[in-house]
């Protein structure tokens, strides 16, 4: 397994960038995997098993959820866009820059349990998470970038997919997060898979803090 | 004793850095060796530090000596030991050559420079204890020397990182082709400019890999030395191995900050 991770991170063998057939169970369980470890340390923030057992369920259910929302969208502009050629490598890279994102988020589990320990509070808590799944996502982007290196050299309209891709999926990765909530769980309310006003918009929301609406 | 002076020289002299061992990808050094030298070198400061409890008027007492003997090195190397695994992550996302013992034998060289150049300082400190009894003062220097040696060990860490990924001089992009340039043509000058793009990406990597294990050990040690706290020990209060167990660095610093803007 490790040998396996470090495959994905490095981009290597069946990780590579390139066009052969994606190892889509492999990199299944890595999201799996190490999603759930990520999900499981986070939960744990009150000792509450139960929470630690939901949210170790939806971080890869969040990772693989938005990867597949936004996959049609992606598949239509390459095809328009007369990319389709390159579509394999393209969502080769998508899929092995979601299994960077879920196995950066469990290298950070020793940093998650350690702040936990140490006392922080849950602002202190939710605030850290959001920075780590910040930094885990770049990583993802870093990786995605790699695979995208050759088809842009190859044709420079692969850049408009990819950013596309960006947007989209960050767009629907902080709705699906907010939908998905609780992560780390609050002390006060009891552990829940959603909240009991999960399905809000998170962008209204915002609004509506920002301008008082 | 002397081994252990012998190795610490070494280090400071830069005896583990030959260039073709980090091209290859290779610390040339023992990982228990460094942790030792650490530990040593943290103890020396540690007592140093201490020797402001052993002497405060009121609470004097030498608990606190052997509690920074101990928590000086504890907080350098317990932060590598939770941050290491997303370090690791980093480096090897940027396709480091070094794989993982050499990377772990790489940050601890940092840790074991900044602990050898902080003991280094020991006298210095022990001499202001001795000579002043202006806790703000000693908590100022204890910070400039923490400051100074961590600044250096992250030099030699960054100019370690830039002779692992050393590729050669880049030069300027190359030209596209020139118009009605023929297939062939075209064809080869993209792939030099794709090439030349690839280089550049890859110039770039030590700079990332430097960033991120800035941000994540900073970011686990500040917290680390918040519950580790107190290392000096206010004059007026008994001596506590630990503080309470409560919040987070940032949180504390910004509250302070906050009473310090808002004047409360």
């Amino acid at each position: 397994m490790s040998a396996t991770l470090e495959h994905v991170l490095r981009g290597e063998r069946e990780f590579a960038p390139g066009t052969g057939a994606i190892p889509l169970a492999r990199l299944g369980l890595t999201l799996a995997l190490c999603g759930g470890a990520h999900g499981l340390a986070l939960g744990f923030f009150a000792l509450r098993g139960e929470q630690a057992f939901y949210s170790g369920l939806k971080v890869p259910l969040l990772l693989a959820l938005s990867t597949a929302l936004c996959c049609p969208s992606f598949y239509a502009l390459n095809a328009v866009l007369g990319l389709r050629q390159d579509f394999s490598a393209a969502l080769r890279g998508v899929l092995c820059a979601q299994a960077v994102v879920a196995v950066v988020l469990a290298s950070f589990v020793p940093v998650v349990v350690f702040f936990q320990a140490s006392g922080v509070s849950y602002r202190g808590a939710v605030l850290l998470d959001g920075m780590l799944f910040l930094a885990a996502s770049l990583a993802g982007q870093w990786t995605l970038a790699r695979h995208y290196r050759p088809l842009v050299a190859r044709n420079r309209r692969h850049l408009v997919p990819r950013t596309a891709w960006l947007v989209l999926y960050w767009f629907v990765t902080i709705q699906l997060a907010w939908v998905l909530r609780p992560f780390v769980g609050a002390p006060g309310l009891s552990p829940s898979f959603l909240r009991p006003n999960a399905w809000s918009n998170a962008y209204v929301v915002l609004a509506r803090t920002v301008f008082g609406a | 004793m002397a081994q252990l002076l012998t190795a610490a020289d070494g280090l400071l002299r830069g005896r583990w850095r030959a260039k073709e061992e980090l091209g290859a990808g290779r610390i040339s050094t023992s990982a228990s060796l460094l942790a030792a030298i650490g530990m040593a070198a943290g103890a020396i400061y540690g007592c140093s530090m201490g020797l402001y409890g052993l002497l405060r008027p009121g609470h004097a007492t030498w608990k606190q000596v052997l509690a920074d003997a101990a928590k000086v090195p504890l907080l350098f190397l317990l932060t590598l030991v939770v941050a290491f695994p997303s370090l690791y992550a980093f480096s090897a996302l940027a396709n480091s050559k070094l794989r993982f013992g050499d990377t772990l034998k790489l940050l601890l060289v940092a840790v074991a420079v900044n602990l050898v150049l902080l003991a280094s300082f020991a006298p210095v400190t022990a001499f202001f204890t001795v000579s002043t009894n202006s806790y703000p003062f000693m908590v100022l220097l204890n910070c400039v020397f923490f400051g100074l040696s961590g600044a250096i060990g992250l030099g030699i860490l960054r100019r370690a990182l830039r002779e692992v990924f050393a590729s050669d001089s880049l030069g300027r992009c190359p030209d596209p082709a020139p118009a009605g340039a023929d297939v062939e043509t075209v064809r080869r000058a993209e792939a030099a400019r794709a090439e030349w793009a690839r280089a550049r990406s890859e110039g770039n990597r030590p700079r990332r890999i430097f960033a991120a294990w800035f941000a994540i050990y900073g970011l686990v040690g500040s917290q680390m030395g918040w519950i580790l706290r107190p290392f000096i020990g206010s004059p007026g209060l008994e001596f506590q191995l630990f503080r309470q167990r409560e919040g987070s660095f940032f949180e504390g610093f910004f509250r302070a900050l906050g009473q310090f803007l808002l004047g409360q």
